[in-house]
Order: C-alpha cells, then structure tokens, then sequence
C-alpha cells in the first residue's frame, strides 16, 4: 500500500499556540478529522511537512448560541452537530450532516473541515449557504470574518492564507416563520458523494414568501447560491405555478460538467427537482 | 452409490444437522475480528515487494532501465521476465500471458518488474525510477475496434482467442414456424469483486523449496503455477490457503499470479518477501467480469412455446484470454435460459482488447446469457399478450427434458416449482399492474435462471477430503476445498458430522495446506459444497466403517445394530448400551481400527461433439426463480429495489441458513451490476479504482428479502443430494430486477448498468 509522506506532528492545547505554528512552520496544514486530509496526502496531492493536530484545542470544540447566532467551533464533528438541539434550529443543516459519509466518518470529520476543503460536493456548504453562514478566521494578525461564499476559491481551493485558521463558523438563529431543507441524490442511498445537492431555506408571511434562499452542490466550480431564482420568489405566494417556473429558471443558473458521478444534462434537470422538493419542505417546515 | 440416499444407507429416518440451521464453527472468530487472513501471518520488517507495471495500454519494451532504482536506499532486489528460471508463461486457457513482460505490454498495467525493498516508501522511490522505453501501439479499446479488418494485434494470431457454436434442430424452420418474433442486443459491462481483503502472499523460501501463505480459491492451480514459473516439481511448492476475505471468482485468478510473484521474489532474494495489495492495485489490475454484448432473436408460437432461438456473443477478454473459453462456452450452453427449445443456432467469439483482463467472477457469464434471455422472455410474453409467469411456465425445463446442448435431465430438475412458489409469494396476480405514488411508480418482475454446477465438458472433475480420529475422540477434517467466506468446509463438516454422529462443532476444520491436503480441485464453480462435500462423505463413511467396527467388537454386538450419534456408538435394539466417541477412538488406536481415512470423489463423465456443441456438458444444474418489486422516481430516475422473493432448487440445503447468506449477498451484489457498479476507463486506464466511485450496494440500499424458499430436488452424487448454490443466487437476480423496471416504467433497458441519469434521460424522451 501507498505510505503517507513523512510529516512532522504538533498537538497545540490552545488557539493561540496552533496559529503560531502555522505562522512559523513550513508547509503546515491543520488537521482535525483528516477524513480528507489523510486520503489527499496517500494520494500525494498534499504533503504537508507539519501537521498541525486541533483535536487538543479544547476551546475550539463546540456548538453553542450566542449573541443571536448558531456558532460551531472548527472541531465540531457532524455527529456532534446532528445531535445537537441548537443546531437544530437550522434543520437543512442537520439533514445534510447527518447524511454525510458513515457514522465513522460523521465521528471524525468536522463541518469546518468540510467546508476548508471546499469540494464543490460537499454537503454542508448549501445549508449553510442558506442560512447564511460567516465563517471566522483567525492568523496571529487578527480575526476577519467572511461570508461563507467567500471562503471558496474553486474545486478544492479556498481563500485562507497558510497562516490562517478556520476558529468558527456561525449562522443567525432563524426567526419565527422561517424553515429550511436539504435534499441530495447520490448513487446509492448512503456512505456516497452527492451527484447534485439542494438547500432551501424560506420565511414566510401569511401566505407569502418574505424571504427565499437557495443554494447548491456538485453543479458548479463550488458550491453556489443562485440569486436569480431567489429574487423570483420573494413577495410571492408559493404556489404550484412559481415552483415550476423556479425549477426552470434554476437550470440557468448551474454550470454542472459530466463525470463518472453523473451527466451534465441530469445534474442540471435535478437541480428542478431537487428545488422543488427543498422548497416544498422548507416552507412547509416554515409554517 | 447414490449419495442422495445415504440417511437410509444408515438406517436413520431423521438427520442430526443436515438440513438445520447451525452456527458456524467460524463465526465468532470473524464476529471479533480474531480470525486471520494472508496479512496478519507477515510479522514486522518482512522484505517487501510492488509489481511494476506499465503505464500504457499497448506497445513494444524497447529497453528496461532498472540501475537507478537499484540504487535507491532500502531496495533489496529487482527481477524482470530475464531472471525468470522456469517458464515466463502463465496463461490459463491459452498461452497468452508472460509472467513478467519482457516483450510486449498488453494494458496498462502490465506486470514488467518485480520490486523487493525494506518498506514502501522505497518501493515508491524505486517505483520512480525504473525507466521503460517503449514503442507505443495503437490502443484495441473496444471489441468493434478489435474486430475491424486492420485493427492492430493485440496478441500474434488475430484479436479472436477463441470461438464456440450450438447447432441443434433447424434454426430457421423454428423461426417459420413462429408467430412472433424479438430481436435485441444487450451490453453488460465489466464488474469488479470488491472482495473486502485484497490479494496478499506471504513466502518462504529454502533452498530448493519455497512456502507461501496466501489468499486464493485453488492451493493445487496456486502450486501449479509457482512450480511452473519456477521450474521445480509440485512437492518443491507448499501452499497454506489462509482464510479468504472474499473470493468471488476474482482470486481463483488471481491468487496463483499473486503468490508466484512472492515466490518467485523469495527465492531469488533468499529471504522471507511480502506482497499485499493496495485497494488501487486491485480494482485497477485484477480481473474483472469479461463484458459481453449479446444479440438475441427468439421464436414463439401462439401456444406460448418458443420455437427457436438464435444468438451471437461477443466476449471482450480484454489483454488476455484467461478463463473466456470456459467463459464463453457456459455462455454458449446456456443459451436457451432454463427452457426446452428444440431449435437452437448460437455462435460466439472472445475478442481481444488493451484493457484490463476479464476472468472469474460468480455467475461465470450467466449474468450476462441470462439478463439478455430473460428480456427475450419477457418480451415474446408481452407480444404473446400472455402473462411472463404464464408463459414461462410453458417452456420450462422438466424431468426428461433436453437443455440447449440437447443433454437429456433425467433428475433433479426443480425449476418449474420454484417459479410457482415465488409466483405464489409475491401475490403476482394481484400486481400485474404497476402502481404510482407521487413521482414513484413501482413494478413487479420476475427471472429464471439454471447454472451448470462445477466444470464443462470433459475436464476431469473431482474432489478429495480426509478424516481423522484422533485419540482423545476429538476430529481433524483436511479438504483442499478453501474458506473464502462462502462456509463450504463447514458444510462438509456437517456432512462428516451426519454420518459418524458427533458435534459439528467437535470437528476442526484445518486450512488447506498442499503438503498434507489431497488435491481437491479449485473452489469455483459453486462446486465446493457439492463436490467436496461428496468427498467428505465417502471419507466419513469409510471412518465410520471403523468406527462400527470397533463399537461392534467392544459392545459384543453384529455391526449391522450399531449407529452413532450424538458422540456415542450404541446398540440400535439396546440404545443404553453404548460406548462414547471418546473412549470409543482410544480403542480404535489400540485395537488396529484405522483412524485414519481419505475420501476421493471423481465425478461422472461428461462428453460433448464439438462440431454440434451438443453432448452432456455439466453434470448437474441448480435452478433459481426471483420476483422482485422495484420502485422508480420518474422525476430523479433513481431506482430502488423494495423486496425480492428468491427460490431456489439446491438439492438439499445442508444449512438453510448458509443458502440464505449466499442469496441475500447475491442480491446485493447483482443489484450492484444493475444499478450502479461501473469501471470507468480514459484511454484504457482505469479511474476508479477505489470504494470512492467504484460505487456497491450499502446495506441501506438491500431490499427486503423474503424468506428463501428452498425446493429440494436431489442430485445423485451430491452428499444428501446437495447441489452448489454461490453463482445460482445472484444470476436470476439481474433479470428480475430490469423486468421490474420495464414493468414499471414501460421502457426497456438493454445496456447495464442502468443509472439515474439513464432511466431519467429514457423517460424524458418518452415524454414523461
């Protein structure tokens, strides 16, 4: 079998700390499921002379409210956010990470971690596209606090410096009348990554639709909202006539490509599917 | 002897185990993950070894480069087709395939070098640095392009390895006389095992003797084919089968390849080497199912009987024949499907192509014959207006009836209660109309299958097993038949247990090892219960035969009064006087009772004309029905499959249970050919190559399985009148599931594997 690269290995017990080694080391990445991380380096398509481990960052491992906002600590697991009663406030949140991987894998892997790794297929950026999740970044300079889209670059590229951390990523809590959904296609029923992915997230107002978000995965260079359709919806009443007009719009909006996952053509049709099926959750969830 | 009848040979009315579910004296073992495979038997620091192979699909060695590698720190020793001291040649059916390429290259991924080093990151260092300066061939990617009048050669002779014919009635007078005719072609693709162990040997060499733990499905073709490479005789090469992850058909390929690499290694670097695959190396260079595209015209009357039927293969063998002649003819002598067709014209070719290798692989090209069969089927039934149960009822074989080769089943036929039992189970009457639910429509279908057990034609077959009684009463059973996951040997230690009546659990099932192991003949061709099986009960017989012997002279009673069970020998008129195994197997040792006793099985003769392909091809036929119920998404095109009702006639199950396991894998597993599984090839490399996107059922995918309805029709010479049941469980399973689709959506889909994006696509265009 294929040896991992050699690598040196540090356990940093505070924030402060992990930011100095990856201010002064070379070549260092953080790694906290490595459910990633590891695959990439067998493959040599990463290899880090340092290995910065956060699992021993105590002060990094939440999910917790505060201040108006669901903030998950970088070494937050899928598992601890599936489980937890805050996050379920936002509930296309919890629907994607409890799907992701395996139970092993929702052990280990981190939604922080996910989202660094910036595949365009990774199941919790919709969500928190939605619900417009920022992401807190910090190097020994200082904190700067993105909106998630920024944080992606393209296919497995972020925006961070090498010096820079992921600490938090953190979403308004959802007003009363709000609601969300995720829905995914994938090519079996579990363990697998999505062909196409879609999250909704709406509020609504008697019968109307105040506010619509949609976001999706595996159909572009990253995971992308798609505004067009959004500005369609809002201040109309969801109706069968707007969803099937939304559906349509959507496919405009989605540059999805061919590859061993799925056509170009059935990707962008799902994208229909999978918005009107999100959609029909979320608002009912909203009520 | 007639092994269907030994319970009245020894005079019981009841069986003790056969025929009851029993846990297996393996399962706790693997349950704590205790037991142990090729791996775990190489201790720390062992030398290492890594194939070499090549990086493209097709082209001549100009030169091999190895000085540099040989420099690299902890490399211990390179070897190339030049150091091969017996013979270079390894092909199984037809000599076609170098053990080391010192020539040509035929895929990409040829074996060129063999690497030895201290660990692996200098075999990847070395890996590196070898350098092959290669005259590059134009690539064979498909069999179309194979068979083009200039094609390029992939081997010296033409790209068709090899070819088959049936010719029986009159084709074309069938046809004349039918009312309805379905023609169609059908493409089903390469399919990978997946086994969960990968391949792996662990060798030790003396100087004139080498030993090699390893995985595989045949110890005796493994010692073969290192004694062949090495040139040395069979009694220089032991071979210990460890316990099997998986098998599938892929390492009886693969596993002589793989441990004549370590061998080989071992005794050149005169030290101790260890080759255990990467999961990379296995999807990308092991064998795979041969591709097949079938083209099928069939015949029927407005009776319902089909008339004739007519069908062209075209295997694709990919760089070397291995098993396709075998492959092809099974394909070829199951033409028909389980039926009584009296006209039969059938033709088929493997084809040569610069891409990974097809070979073994369960079902052994049922899947494919079948999947295109059973569509015929169902199509001459919708044209008929008649009801696919119906109909197929009508055409079935029976007893007395003649296969596609004309070869007459004078027993053991069960197909046609099969069928009615899961006809009956499923309720099909009542759900001869798909039903629709939102976006999801669901369909029933149903498929047949038979599958001739063991070897074709008239290679020799048989099995061997050995038995002895040790002093203490407790048993040592030796069978060259391996555990690859499947339970055979268990199975064989409920046949001994049966027959001298002590604790399947009091019977230690040793591994293979071909120094003290009878040759037994591969595990494959689901003949391992079977065969093997037959070969335990002549040994326990004859044990028993002592064992009575003893008893009779200790109890002072005829030995015609003696039977044993439940660890005792005692006295059928008296049962109170008796004698247990224990103190019986000290007085067999003291009193001159051979303790110990081999069983040797040679199965009956088969012959056939190869003119006509007509003739007595498979000694026996196991036969299987399955209806499933599959649900559609008309909006995502996904498919899922909610239940399967499986029947089967296997004889006699010796562990009802173990047949359930092998068809709720099957299941999963032909599931996976249908709707999912698919090697992805660039230019003749293989992209896939991981659990990532070479995607298998999850057990979250695993329909509901109804309980397995086992028809028992007894086969002759099969211990109790078991028949083999791996490759039977998953052959009916693809044609079931693809009749469900078309009966749910109306569409026919004659390429697999049929994804989302497929079924999406076909309805779309038919306006869905």
């Amino acid at each position: 079998m294929k040896p991992l690269p050699k690598f040196k290995y540090h356990a940093p017990s505070t924030v402060e700390e992990a930011l100095y080694l990856l201010a002064t080391l070379d070549e260092a990445e953080p790694v906290a499921g490595g459910t990633d991380l590891v695959p990439l380096m067998r493959d040599a398509a990463c290899s880090p002379s340092n290995l910065v481990d956060l699992n021993n960052v105590a002060e990094l491992n939440y999910v917790r409210e505060d201040s108006g906002y669901i903030c998950i600590g970088a070494t937050a697991t899928h598992a601890q956010v599936a489980s937890s009663p805050i996050a379920a406030k936002a509930p296309a949140l919890v629907d994607a990470v409890s799907g992701i991987g395996s139970p092993q894998v929702r052990n280990r892997a981190t939604i922080a971690g996910n989202l660094c790794n910036a595949s365009p297929a990774a199941d919790s950026a919709p969500p928190l596209l939605v619900h417009e999740a920022e992401v807190a970044i910090r190097s020994l300079k200082g904190t700067r606090i993105i909106p998630l889209e920024e944080l992606f670059a393209g296919p497995k590229l972020n925006t961070l410096e090498p010096d820079e951390l992921v600490t938090e990523v953190r979403l308004p809590a959802p007003p009363e009348g709000a609601g969300s959904s995720f829905k995914r296609i994938g090519r079996r029923k579990a363990f697998t990554l999505s062909v196409v992915s879609a999250a909704a997230y709406v509020e609504l107002s008697g019968g109307e639709i105040t506010e619509a978000r949609l976001a999706f995965g595996s159909v572009a260079e990253t995971p992308i909202r798609t505004r067009a359709v959004e500005e369609l919806l809002r201040g109309k009443a969801l109706t069968g006539g707007l969803l099937d007009k939304a559906a349509e719009s959507v496919k405009a909006e989605v540059s999805p490509i061919t590859d061993v996952r799925g056509t170009a053509e059935y990707r962008r049709d799902m994208c229909g599917v999978l918005l009107r099926r999100a959609l029909a959750e979320a608002a009912e969830r909203a009520r | 002897m007639e092994y269907d009848k030994i319970l009245e040979m020894l005079g019981r009315k009841e069986f003790l185990v056969v025929g009851k579910n029993v846990t297996r004296s393996d399962a706790l073992d693997k349950v704590l993950g205790k037991a142990r495979y090729t791996a775990d038997y190489v201790p720390r620091g062992t030398t290492l070894l890594k194939v070499y192979r090549s990086s493209i699909p097709h082209g001549i060695i100009k030169r091999i480069e190895l000085d540099e590698a040989l420099r690299v720190p902890g490399v211990e020793g390179i070897y190339t087709g030049a150091d091969v001291t017996g013979s270079n040649q390894i092909g199984y059916a037809l000599p076609d395939q170098p053990f080391l390429n010192d020539v040509k290259v035929h895929y990409a991924g040829d074996p060129v070098a063999l690497i030895c080093a201290r660990d692996e990151y200098a075999l990847e260092a070395a890996s590196e640095k070898i350098h092959v300066e290669y005259e590059e061939l134009p690539p064979v990617l498909d069999v179309d392009a194979s068979l083009a009048e200039d094609a390029p050669l992939v081997h010296d002779g033409g790209n068709v390895a090899v070819t088959t014919r049936i010719r029986k009635g009159d084709a074309e007078k069938g046809f004349r006389e039918a009312d309805v005719e379905v023609s169609d072609t059908y493409w089903s693709p390469y399919q990978e095992h997946m086994y969960l162990e990968t391949e792996a040997a662990y060798a030790v060499p003396e100087r004139d003797k080498v030993t090699v733990i390893c995985n595989g499905q045949s110890p005796f073709l493994i010692r073969e084919k290192v004694a062949h490479i090495m040139g040395w005789d069979l009694n220089q090469v032991r071979i210990i089968q460890a316990l099997t992850g998986g098998g599938f058909g892929g390492k009886d390929d693969q596993g002589p390849l793989v441990a004549a690499y370590a061998a080989f290694a071992a005794h050149k670097l005169g030290r101790p080497v260890a080759h255990v695959w990467s999961r990379d190396e296995s999807v990308k260079f092991s064998n795979k199912r041969f591709p097949a595209r079938i083209r099928y015209r069939s015949g029927a009357n407005s009776e319902g009987r089909v008339t004739s039927i007519e069908v062209d293969i075209t295997l694709e063998c990919g760089a070397y024949a291995n098993r396709s002649p075998f492959w092809l003819w099974r394909q070829t002598a199951h033409a028909a499907g389980p039926y009584e067709v009296h006209n039969c014209s059938i033709d088929g070719r493997a084809v040569y192509t610069t891409k990974v290798y097809g070979g073994s692989f369960r079902g052994f090209g049922d899947m494919a014959l079948h999947f295109a069969a059973e569509s015929q089927m169902d199509k001459l039934s919708y044209k008929l207006g008649m009801d696919p149960i119906d109909f197929r009822l009508r055409n079935v074989l029976v007893e007395g009836g003649r296969t596609t080769c004309d070869q007459v089943l004078d027993h053991s036929v069960g197909i046609k209660e099969c069928l009615e039992a899961v006809r009956d189970a499923s309720d099909w009457a009542s759900h001869r109309e798909p039903v629709r639910d939102g976006s999801k429509v669901r369909g029933y279908g149903v498929g047949l299958a038979y599958h001739g057990i063991s070897t074709s034609r008239s290679t020799p077959d048989w099995s061997a097993a050995s038995l002895i009684m040790n002093p203490d009463g407790s048993v040592t059973y030796r069978t060259g038949i391996v555990e690859i996951g499947q339970g055979s040997p268990f199975g064989h230690a409920k046949i001994v247990a049966e027959i001298i009546g002590v604790d399947p659990a009091a019977i230690r099932i040793e591994l293979p090892d071909t120094d003290s192991t009878l040759d037994a003949k591969p595990t494959h061709g689901s003949r391992g219960l079977m065969l093997g099986g037959t070969a335990a009960a002549k040994a326990a017989l004859k044990l028993r035969e002592s064992m009575v012997a003893c008893a009779a002279e200790l109890l002072e009673v005829p030995s015609g009064r003696i039977d044993l069970a439940e660890g005792r020998a005692f006295d059928r008129e008296n049962p109170g006087t008796g004698i247990s195994v224990r103190e019986l197997a000290e007085e067999m040792y003291v009193r001159g009772y051979d303790p110990a006793v081999h069983g040797f099985f040679k199965a009956p003769e088969r012959f056939f004309d190869p003119e006509t392909g007509l003739g007595v091809n498979y000694s026996v036929y196991t036969f299987a029905a399955t209806v499933a119920e599959v649900e559609v998404d008309t909006e995502t095109g996904e498919a899922a499959v909610l239940r399967v009702w499986p029947a089967m006639d296997c004889g006699k199950a010796i562990d009802p249970l173990m047949v359930e396991g092998q068809i709720e894998g099957a299941v999963s597993q032909g599931m996976g050919l249908v709707l999912m599984e698919n090697i992805e090839l660039k230019a003749g490399h293989v992209i896939n190559p991981g659990f990532k996107d070479y995607v298998v059922p999850s057990s979250m995918d695993t329909p509901q399985i109804e309980p397995v309805i086992i028809v028992e029709k007894p086969y002759r010479y099969g211990a109790f009148g078991a028949k083999g049941v791996g490759e039977p469980a998953i052959i009916s399973v693809v044609p079931t599931i693809t009749n469900a689709i078309h009966h749910a959506t109306g569409i026919r889909f004659n390429e697999l594997p049929i994804r989302p994006w497929t079924i999406h696509k076909a309805l779309k265009e038919a306006g869905n």
